[in-house]
């Protein structure tokens, strides 16, 4: 089993669980409403440069997430 | 009518589902479809005449949830409760099942009755998606019909459906949350049966349990006592789950949309990359995507003044004898100048709508429904972050450069109080296409193209500067991006033609009244004589302090009206367009400089009063003119030194 570690670290195309997202309520549950919520799987389509954007799928769907947001995702498993 | 006739629905669902072709195929109502989300704001109604109904449609904003985060959520979910529509169709992107499942079981929650409708199916089997309709209907307990409604395609069935179950009893299906929630759920519904409160008792109890702001005040004012219990189931919750009862709630409902979708979609597993893919990939990159990025904006905007600065000549040829005529058929009286005032003033805002507006919107509403525009918000996200603002705030900025009116418009796209007005602050501050005029018409054409060029690359600078100030000063958080990318799809004609109209409408709508009052207020303060008193009056800072000649002083009081009359009248005060006559390359940059930044024209003020109040409106006209008189006039002595 990998360790956990923040979202931003996985290379693109890497797939990964959904551990926890370190962040207040509302962003929690916002996210949760998206589909983006612990236990679930969630890949990197691609990250930008100089901390940009994050493009993800998850659950059939891609979104794309600002990376202080993406930053606050930890996830494990990744591979 | 028979009562038994007449139907009343609602469109629901969350941004990008196609809900707006669903309604303007069902109303034959025009209305904006895009691909940014939750676009939809204002209340769109339309009715049907079907089979002997009249069908009552209403559209509601597209959003993400029924909890409420933002206005738009309020509004659907407020509507629903209280208004009781016979159906509620909540229109969802079959490619995107799980994520807008989501959003269909808070819709069951507020036990009104659900037609869902699953759009998009032709997409979802391009991409090898098959749904098990029938199991989904079964799952979900409600009517499930697939539709294309780009196409029009069985949307039909959705109002027969309607028509065939209205007045039937439907029982709510319940999806049960886990064991512990419904506990507390049961022991919440049991002391809401007391208070009356006109929502369903079970969805109070789940929206107290996720701490609704809304809903815990409301209670609170009947049954503080509730409150109390509220506060101790949630923490035995969060004892038991390690989270916040709200959470627990949102992700077992988020997991509940899984299991559903894991059962009924299957995904047949292609090799081959689409061509979606592989253009997201090159467009998204992070090298080619800002090159490709910058050749499609500047090809639009290039075609756009092409296209514009033709059609412009060639109206205003039409146009240019009607002076003339209104002069011999109506007199020269001081009303008919009045007269003629009010219709110069839209027969102005017509040469700028038509050549202008009109093609930059067709080209902008063909990039949005192709998919582009969201990709970048993507590419613009960091740099737009710098300025306390995220990725989608670059879409007003290119709107902006057609027309800050509509740019200002569309920061309603923008999430939070905050991003807004620092997003519609900025657009003020983007050289539309009447400053454009200017620019090019006067530093372009006389003193060098570079030199017009730079000055947009000092707007830039200008805007980044001020965007990083308002940062700091407008109070809140900074929102993050979260946003839907959507996949690349081909436009549709029809569709890019109904958006452009759309806005073009409500471009005209706004700015006419306006512009004609400020035009006839204007040409009365002319021919009461005050204009060489107002010119005198401004000189300190036209002639001292920018070194402009004193007729500038009216000009620029014109100017507010729209921008490009300051380049028009100073043709007309000339008798010659041939500008430089009159001023030195120095005093064009000048002039061109204000022209730029000083306070927005009158079109854009009423938007930013009508969407932000009068203060802030003030506050910006002020601070706007104040900043770009200071900086031409440190611009004039940079120069004078060289």
């Amino acid at each position: 089993m990998n360790n956990q570690v923040s979202l931003t670290e996985l290379e693109d195309g890497q797939t990964a669980v959904i551990i926890t997202v370190n962040g207040g309520r509302q962003l929690i549950k916002r996210l949760a409403d998206l589909g983006i919520t612990s236990g679930t799987e969630i890949k990197i389509i691609r990250k930008t440069l100089l901390s940009g954007p994050v493009q993800v799928e998850v659950s059939g769907s891609r979104l794309v997430l600002g990376w202080g947001l993406a930053d606050k995702i930890v996830v494990e498993g990744y591979g | 009518m028979a009562e038994e006739h007449k139907i009343n629905i609602v469109l629901a669902g969350q941004g990008n589902a196609g809900k707006s072709s669903v309604f303007n195929y069902l109303t034959g109502l025009h209305q904006h479809i895009g691909n940014w989300a939750g676009k939809t704001i204002e209340k769109r109604e339309g009715t049907l005449f079907y089979k002997g109904h009249t069908i009552d449609v209403l559209d509601l904003p597209g959003i993400y949830s029924l909890t409420t985060y933002s206005v738009e959520e309020l509004i659907a979910r407020e509507y629903i409760i209280q208004h009781h529509p016979d159906y509620v169709i909540n229109v969802i992107d079959s490619t995107n099942l799980e994520r807008h499942l989501i959003f269909t079981l808070q819709l069951l929650e507020l036990e009104c009755p659900v037609i869902l409708v699953l759009n998009m199916t032709d997409l979802a089997k391009k991409k090898g998606i098959t749904i098990d309709l029938r199991k989904l209907q079964e799952t979900l307990g409600i009517p499930v019909i697939p539709a294309v409604a780009s196409r029009g395609t069985g949307l039909s069935e959705v109002i027969d459906k309607a028509i065939e179950l209205k007045g039937k009893k439907s029982d709510h299906p319940v999806h049960p949350f886990g064991k512990e929630i419904e506990r507390c759920i049961s022991r919440l519904s049991e002391l809401l049966k007391e208070v009356s409160l006109p929502y369903p008792v079970r969805w109070i109890a789940i929206k107290l349990l996720e701490k609704d702001h809304e809903v815990v005040k409301l209670v609170k004012k009947r049954n503080p006592e509730i409150i109390h219990e509220v506060k101790r189931l949630e923490k035995e919750l969060e004892e038991i789950h390690g989270h916040d009862s709200s959470i627990v709630i949102s992700d077992e409902r988020s997991h509940l949309a899984s299991h559903i979708t894991r059962e009924t979609v299957k995904i047949a597993v292609h090799k081959e990359i689409s061509l979606s893919d592989r253009l997201d990939a090159v467009t998204t990159h992070k090298v080619a995507g800002y090159l490709i990025m910058v050749l499609i904006l500047g090809g639009m905007f290039m075609a756009v003044f092409g296209f514009g600065n033709w059609l412009s000549g060639l109206l205003g040829n039409l146009i240019g004898n009607w002076h003339a005529w209104w002069s011999t058929t109506v007199g020269v009286t001081f009303g008919a100048s009045l007269g003629w005032s009010a219709i110069e003033s839209v027969l102005a805002l017509f040469q700028i709508a038509f050549p202008y507006i009109l093609p930059f919107y067709v080209l902008l509403y063909i990039l949005e429904n192709w998919g582009y525009i969201a990709r970048i918000s993507f590419l613009m996200d960091k740099l737009m972050h710098k300025m306390g603002i995220h990725g989608k705030g670059c879409i007003s900025f290119i709107i902006g450069l057609g027309c800050n009116v509509p740019g200002c418009l569309s920061c309603r796209i923008m999430e939070s109080k905050r991003e807004r007005f620092i997003t519609a602050v900025l657009v003020t501050m983007v050289p539309c296409s009447a400053v454009s005029v200017i620019v090019f018409g006067l530093v372009g054409k006389y003193v060098g193209i570079l030199w017009a060029l730079g000055l947009y690359v000092f707007a830039m600078i200008l805007i980044f500067i001020t965007g990083k100030i308002s940062s700091k000063l407008v109070k809140g958080e900074p929102v993050e991006l979260i946003m839907p990318m959507p996949d690349y799809k081909t436009p549709h004609l029809k569709t890019i033609l109904l958006q452009t109209w759309d806005s073009l409408k409500e471009f005209v709508f706004i700015a006419a009244p306006i512009v004609i009052i400020s035009g006839v207020v204007i040409q009365a303060i002319h021919l009461a004589g005050w204009m060489p008193a107002i010119s005198s009056f401004l000189s300190p800072v036209t002639v001292q302090w920018l070194g402009l000649p004193a007729i500038t002083g009216i000009l620029l009081i014109f100017g507010i009206l729209r921008k490009e009359l300051i380049l028009v009248m100073l043709a007309a005060y000339l008798g010659t367009t041939n500008f430089s006559d009159a001023l030195t390359s120095q005093q064009m940059i000048v002039l061109a400089v204000v022209s730029m930044f000083y306070v927005p024209c009158v079109a854009t003020i009423s938007v930013l009063w009508k969407e932000y109040g009068w203060k802030k409106a003030l506050l910006v006209c002020v601070v706007e003119t104040a900043g770009a008189i200071l900086l031409a006039g440190i611009l004039k002595r940079v120069m004078d030194i060289f």
